[in-house]
This record gives C-alpha cells, structure tokens and sequence, in this order.
C-alpha cells in the first residue's frame, strides 16, 4: 500500500507539475511581440540552405540569404542585380557581366569574380543533378576576366539564360568561407554565408529558424532586425498561432484554408492581400487515352465546366478565372486566344457531332454501345482539386458525361500523370519565372502529363520541334511567331482546361505594415515589412 | 525470473528480423519512386536521366536482397543510413525527435494515471451514483472525441479564448500541456471504466468478504486487497498502451507542431525516406516488445500464482 501510494504521489507531482507550468503566460510569444522582429510560419523545416542543391532546403529561406546576379521583376522582366550590367555577344553565346563593387557576404568576405566562378564551377561539377534546367546543360564554360568581370560563355544561344540566372537554385552564391574542403558543394556546406540581406543566426531543427539582418548588406538595409520562421505543419494550427498572436503573418496559398482566409479577412481584425496571378491552376485532357482522343469530346468538356461556379463557389472569388493556359502577363502569352466559354448547348452540339448521343432512358451518352465514361484524377488530400473535380462531376453529367474521380495520394497520383492513366488530370502550371519556358521546354519529356496530354496530337512531332526552335531563338520576332504557334495549337487542340489563375495569398496583424509580394511564386518578400 | 528474461530477450532477435524485413520490403511495394519524389519535392522535373542520377545516389539503383544485406549489416552497428530527404544520419534524426515523443508520453500517462485511478476507484466505490454516471459519460466522451478535434478545441479554449497556454510548439512546460491532455483523454477515458469493472469484480470476491470478516478496516481492505487485484488487468492495457502511445502521437504532433517522432513519421512517409521509415519500424517494434517484457515481468510481482504457476 505504502508502495502504491508514493507511485501515487510521484505521479501527481509530475502531473502538477505539468499543469502549474502551463498556467505560466508563452515567453515566446512575448519575445515575438517585439517590435522590428516578425515572426512567419512556414509548413516545413527550412533544410540545409545549400545554394546549389535543392530539397529539403525551402526557396523562401534560399531567397533570404542568397542573391542571383540578375532580378526577375514584375512581367518577367530582367534587372540587375549582383550584376550591375551584362553585354551579350552578336551570335547570343557569350554574356559578360560587370559585377557590382562593393558586395561583400554575410562574414564580411568579398564578392567577386573569383567567388562568381567558384560558385558557377560547383554547379557545373554537379551538372547531373541539375539536367532538368537547360540553362545548365548550356553553359560551356566561365572565365573571371578581372576583379568584378565574369564572363559566361554558352554552347548554344540561349534566350532564357538571364531569366534562368534569377531562379532561387541551383545558381546563387556561397561565401568562399561556407564551401566544404573538398569544394563540392554537393556534398553539403559548412555554413549558409551569403549576400543576402538575412543570416540565418539561430535554428532549431524541425522547430524554428531565426535570421538576423545583414550588417554587411550591400543594398538598402530590412527595416526588420529580425525573422523568425516556426514550423508548423497543420493549417488550421497555424491560423490558431496567428489569431493568438504567435505569428504575425500567414503567406502563402497552400498553407491555410480559403474558408481561414475569408474568416479573417472578414472579421476586419487583419490585413489581407492576395496577388496577381502566380500560375495556372488547369486540368490536361488526355489527347492519347479513350473518348478524349476526339478533339470534339475535348472542346465539349471545355464547354461544359462551369468555370465561374468554381471561382465564386471554391475560391470565393481569391482566384480569377482562367481562360488560356498562361495568364497574359507572362512573357510571350498576351496572345487573344478566343476563351472556350460555358455553353451547355455547344457542349452537347459537340459530343453530338462526335456520335456521342444521348439515349432514351439513359443519363450517359454512348457510341457504339459504349458509355462516355471518363476518369478525373487528383491528390486526395487537396480539398481544393477534390471540390473542383465535385464541381466539374456535376456540370459534365448535365452535357450525358459520367465523370468518375479518382483521388489519390500525391506520389502515387504524380505517378499516375507520368504514365499518362487518365483522362483529365490536375496539372497546374510552374508559375514565374518558369513560366512560359520551362514548362514549354518540359512538354517534350516523356514523364511529364502535359507530354502524355499531348501524345495524340497528330501536330505533336511540329509542337516539340518549335519548342526546341524558341529556346534557341535569338530573334525577338521569330520567337513571339514561335510561341504563338505553339500556345496557340495546344489552346485549338484542347488538351489544357484551365480553371483559375493561383494567386498568393497573406494575411497579417494590422501592426504589420509595407508587405508586398514578389513576382517570383517561390519567394517572399520581407525587405519592406515595419512593424510598430 | 533471470532466464525468463534471459529467454524473452532472445525471443526478440527473430522478431526484429522480422519486422526488419516486413519494413524493408512492405515500404518498397508502395507506388512511386523515392528518387522522383524527391525531384517532385525539389520542384525538378523528374526526367528519365536524373531520376537514374538520383537513385544511383540513393542507392536504390542495386538489387533489392543485397540493399537489404547491406543495410541489416549497417542496422547491425547502428547505421541505419542516411535520410532520403535530408541526407542527414536516419539515426540522428530519430534521437532527435525522440526526446520530444518521449516527453510527451510520460506526460500523457502520468495524466492518465491521475486521471484514470482516482475516477475509476471512485466510481466502483459508488457504483451507480452521481459520480460513476458522470465518469461513465466523460468514459463515452473520451473514447468517441476524436483526437484532432479534440485538439483544436482545448487550443480554441484554452490558448485562444482563455489565453492561458501557447497554441502550439515545445519550448517551455506550457507548451506540454495541450498536446498532452489531447493524447491522454481517450486513454483514461478506457481505464476509467477498466478500473471500474476490474474494482467491482474484486469487491464482490471472497477473499474481500474474508479479510471483512476478519475485521480489517475499509481502508486497508480497499488499498492492500481489492486495489491491489484490480489493478492487474489495468497494468497489463496500461504496458500495452506506452507502447500505442509512443507511435500513437502522429496526429497530436503534427496538430501542436510537436517536432517529435510522429511529425518525422508523417513527413518520412510523404517523402518515401525509406531509411526513416525502416528504423522508426524497428524502434517501434523494440518498443512495443519491451513494453510487453515490462508488463510481463511487473505481472510476475503483481501476482503470486503466475510465479508459482510456470515461470522459472
């Protein structure tokens, strides 16, 4: 008995414990509530900040450290950046950048020429692991002409060298002090230094990561001392954490809810923002696989989708309706293609002229005895594609087509768009500064669903040879003709519906002033942010 | 008693084997390569020559028996790889998370104990009253409420509303309270009841109407004889749980932002960081199977007739 009770007691102590501990007021959110420091949330650890590799490091945390030598601004435009000015060579292949004086990295080290080429030669080491970007496989070879010269010389004329430069990864620079002995980056760093406006100074893994303002920053300096980013995996927890107080801003549209964001907005407590478009969200319709090989039964699915139900019923409005597969301010994709509007009555024309016909007694159209059954796929556990897929499902049995949606875990259904199994798939676009050309360049790779999308096409073999033609283009003319081809056959043939323009969204406490979003879907923007 | 365990511990190298090899393979039948997962995580197309380039990195690209020799001999000096996704020691990384779902669980069991025992006796003591509807009710509550709902409600009330506790994260003791009241209700809502039944099944034994007859007081009779017999089907459930809690804290982890064994769970799986996922298998199961020794072995002291019944 006496035994039992000193268990007893020993446990009531720890639970006392626990419970008088908790009645204590959150020293974290204190230390938070400090002026010229913000604190973020972010769904995963922020990895290793290699420059030169890609996950588990994030963007957002690359982009806070690291800086390329040229900008992607607003229209994907081109600005200078590390680099000063650029002179490129009458026949495209050679690009010599005058780097900017006076840059120097977070240890307080220099960067220059040397540092430059450095950093290109360890990429260039790598080059296997980074295939998948052409700029890359382009490059032939670097040269440091002098303190704050580089010269990039290109094995072909590339036309999206300088856009391919601005990407967060794999071309940024690492201080000479962060790269490994063996001075291969690929096989880790020893510590993220760069030029970037932030340091990382603290970091706790799988819990938070704390940076710190550049003293030695070249430009104009934060206005924030400091940003913390905690992890948190949960949506719905991390809007909890914000309405509390324990974060001070919510970005991006994948880590809360609409409803969350509504919610807030509403409530008047907070500012909110949403962005300009960012990247398609979009369906790619089987061109290779059963019904959808008819271009008619393709045009009719596009007829037949409600696309403003979903942008007022599933966005509420955060998104705008979609209407070619790029948004018109991308480069290159301001092209008047004629919209393939709602049309209940068209879409039935359609599948009558393709021989599906409704028969008596029969919700589903046939031809020859076979029911015009098509597969939907998405990730299971995206709420936003299952009640877009719900929506579609509706509007399609309204025109005799049974839409069977097949929702899967992510791998499993990244799997499925590179086998080509399915009918219509979600298949959002890259966004910038991918968008256009990378994800054009990406349509003549076997393992990606918008080359299985395209795979009937009897115009295919021409599609991917203009393709091929863009990147290499150095004529400003020929490559609009090029791109206007291309974008403008996939758009006749069908093969893509697009539903709504991404948008970012933020949410943030009112004592958060000067937030704006980058052009860059992957980047965030904390440079201008005051808090009071 | 010594060879008992001496005996039980080398029960546990063939099950280990076991579970290695149910790990190893199972995690392999599932879809997709973890060399385009790890591309798709990067935002790389996953072209046919860098899904090559990676797997050749990974080591997936040699045949599966001698991947699974080559890691049994490394598992066998503690080596069980590098992380798929972080390319961090897979070893590392659990002994980082460990703490935290470690400290998690004591804490919930502590809850449950000082939850369960003192409701249990009490509702057994006055059976049918006011109190034994009250812990029956709360018993249905707890073993019904689902854990994530569960969850976000206390955040709600207690962070939200009440601004008592923090919402989320591990740092300070407030941080513990939330996640682990979560983890605990639906466990001492079982043992509640458990403790119940197994009280009024020894209430209304002989030995307890003997050692009235004798002329005992209540007291002693309640704490050294009816206590002490109801307790053995609630130490053998309670031993079965540690375990169940241990890998059961998935879905409370990744609610709080508990950086424990269950988020790395979660992202490992998403990830298809097979290393991860093969030593967090075999940690379980090592778990589990000492939890079982322990129960075991406590039961031995607990009650005399299985000591004298077979045990050496």
């Amino acid at each position: 008995m006496r035994k039992l009770k000193i268990t007893a007691m020993a446990f009531l102590l720890c639970a006392l414990l626990v419970f008088t501990a908790g009645c204590g007021k959150d020293k974290q959110a204190g230390d938070t509530a400090k002026a010229k420091s913000l604190t973020f949330s972010w769904s995963k650890d922020i990895g290793d900040l290699n420059p030169h590799l890609y996950s588990p490091s994030q963007f957002f945390a690359q982009a806070m450290v690291y800086e390329p030598l040229v900008k992607y601004a607003e229209g994907g435009k081109i600005e200078p950046w590390l680099a000063e000015s650029w002179v490129i060579s009458q026949d495209g292949k050679e690009y010599t950048f005058k780097l900017r004086k006076g840059v120097k990295f977070s240890d307080g080290s220099s960067f220059d020429a040397r540092v430059a080429k450095k950093n290109f030669d360890a990429v260039l080491a790598n080059a296997q692991r980074h295939k998948w970007l052409e700029l890359i496989n382009q490059i032939k070879e670097t040269e440091a002409v002098d303190d704050h010269t580089l010269k990039v010389v290109f094995k072909n004329a590339y036309y999206p060298a300088l856009q391919e430069l601005a990407l967060i990864r794999p071309l940024r620079f690492l201080g000479p002090a962060g790269f490994p002995d063996s001075g291969k980056t690929s096989e880790g760093i020893k510590k993220p230094i760069g030029t970037g406006p932030w340091v990382l100074s603290e970091y706790k893994k799988g819990e938070f990561a704390v940076f710190s303002r550049n003293d030695h920053y070249w430009g104009t300096k934060p206005k924030l001392e400091k940003v913390t980013v905690k992890i948190i995996p949960d949506g719905e927890s991390r809007v909890l954490a914000f309405e509390k107080g324990e974060i001070d801003l919510i970005i991006g549209s994948g880590l809360f809810s609409i409803d969350s964001f509504n919610r807030l907005k509403s409530s008047g407590k907070y500012g909110t923002m949403i962005s300009g478009p960012m990247s398609t969200r979009t369906l790619a319709i089987n061109s290779n696989r059963g019904p959808t090989r008819e271009l008619k039964v393709r045009q009719a699915l596009q007829h037949g989708f409600n696309k403003q139900a979903v942008i007022d019923g599933v966005f509420s409005g955060t998104e705008k309706k979609a209407d070619t597969l790029f948004s018109p301010n991308f480069p290159y994709c301001d092209l008047g293609l004629k919209p393939l509007e709602y049309s209940v009555e068209k879409a039935g024309a359609l599948l009558d002229e393709a021989g599906w016909k409704l028969v008596a007694g029969k919700d589903v159209r046939e031809k020859d005895g076979v029911p015009l059954e098509l597969e939907l796929c998405f990730e299971s556990t995206n709420v936003i594609q299952k009640a877009v897929a719900e929506v579609m499902q509706g509007d399609l049995k309204k025109i005799g087509v049974s839409l069977k949606l097949v929702g899967e875990e992510s791998q499993s259904h990244s799997q499925r768009q590179k086998d080509g199994k399915f009918h219509l798939v979600f298949n959002d676009t890259w966004g910038a500064p991918y968008d256009p050309h990378s994800l054009v360049s990406s349509m003549r790779v076997p393992s990606h669903a918008d080359y299985q999308a395209q795979s009937g096409l009897p115009m295919k073999a021409e599609i991917d040879r203009k393709i091929g033609e863009v990147l290499l283009s150095t004529d400003e003319k020929t490559r609009r003709e090029l791109y206007a081809y291309i974008l403008g056959t996939l758009h006749e043939q069908a093969v893509y519906l697009p539903v709504s323009y991404q948008t970012n969204m933020a949410v943030y406490h009112k004592n958060v002033s000067g937030f704006s979003f980058s052009p860059q879907a992957n980047e965030i923007l904390l440079h201008g942010i005051e808090k009071n | 008693m010594k060879w008992y365990i001496i005996m039980r511990l080398a029960g546990l190298v063939p099950v280990l084997l076991g579970i290695s090899a149910i790990a190893f393979f199972l995690v392999r039948l599932v879809p997709c390569d973890p060399a385009e997962v790890y591309l798709r995580l990067s935002q790389v197309p996953p072209t046919p020559e860098m899904v090559a380039a990676v797997r050749a990195d990974l080591g997936l690209d040699r045949p599966l028996h001698i991947q699974y020799l080559d890691w049994l001999h490394k598992a066998l000096q503690l080596d069980f790889g590098l992380s798929f996704a972080t390319r961090e020691p897979v070893l590392a990384e659990i002994m980082r998370c460990f703490p935290a779902t470690l400290q998690l669980t004591l804490a919930s069991m502590a809850l449950v104990l000082l939850i369960s025992l003192p409701a249990g006796i009490l509702a057994a003591l006055y059976k049918d009253g006011v109190f034994d509807q009250l812990s029956r009710v709360l018993a249905f509550l707890g073993a019904s409420v689902p854990n994530f709902w569960l969850g976000f409600m206390l955040m709600y009330l207690f962070s939200l509303k009440l601004d008592l506790l923090p919402v989320l994260g591990r740092g300070t003791a407030a941080h513990l309270a939330l996640p682990a009241v979560t983890l605990a209700m639906s466990y001492a809502a079982t043992y509640t009841r458990l403790l119940r039944t197994s009280m009024l099944d020894s209430l209304g034994s002989n030995f307890v109407l003997y050692t009235r007859a004798r002329g005992l007081r209540e007291r002693l009779v309640l704490g050294r004889h009816v206590l002490k017999n109801a307790l053995l089907p609630v130490v053998t459930a309670f031993g079965m749980s540690a375990g169940h809690m241990l890998a059961g804290t998935v879905i409370v982890e990744n609610i709080f932002a508990w950086p424990g064994m269950g988020m790395l769970c979660v992202s490992s799986i998403f990830n298809r960081d097979y290393p991860v996922i093969q030593c967090y298998a075999l940690i379980m199961a090592l778990i589990f199977v000492a939890c079982n020794l322990a129960v075991d072995i406590a039961y031995r002291f607990l009650d005399p007739r299985i000591r004298l019944g077979g045990g050496r």
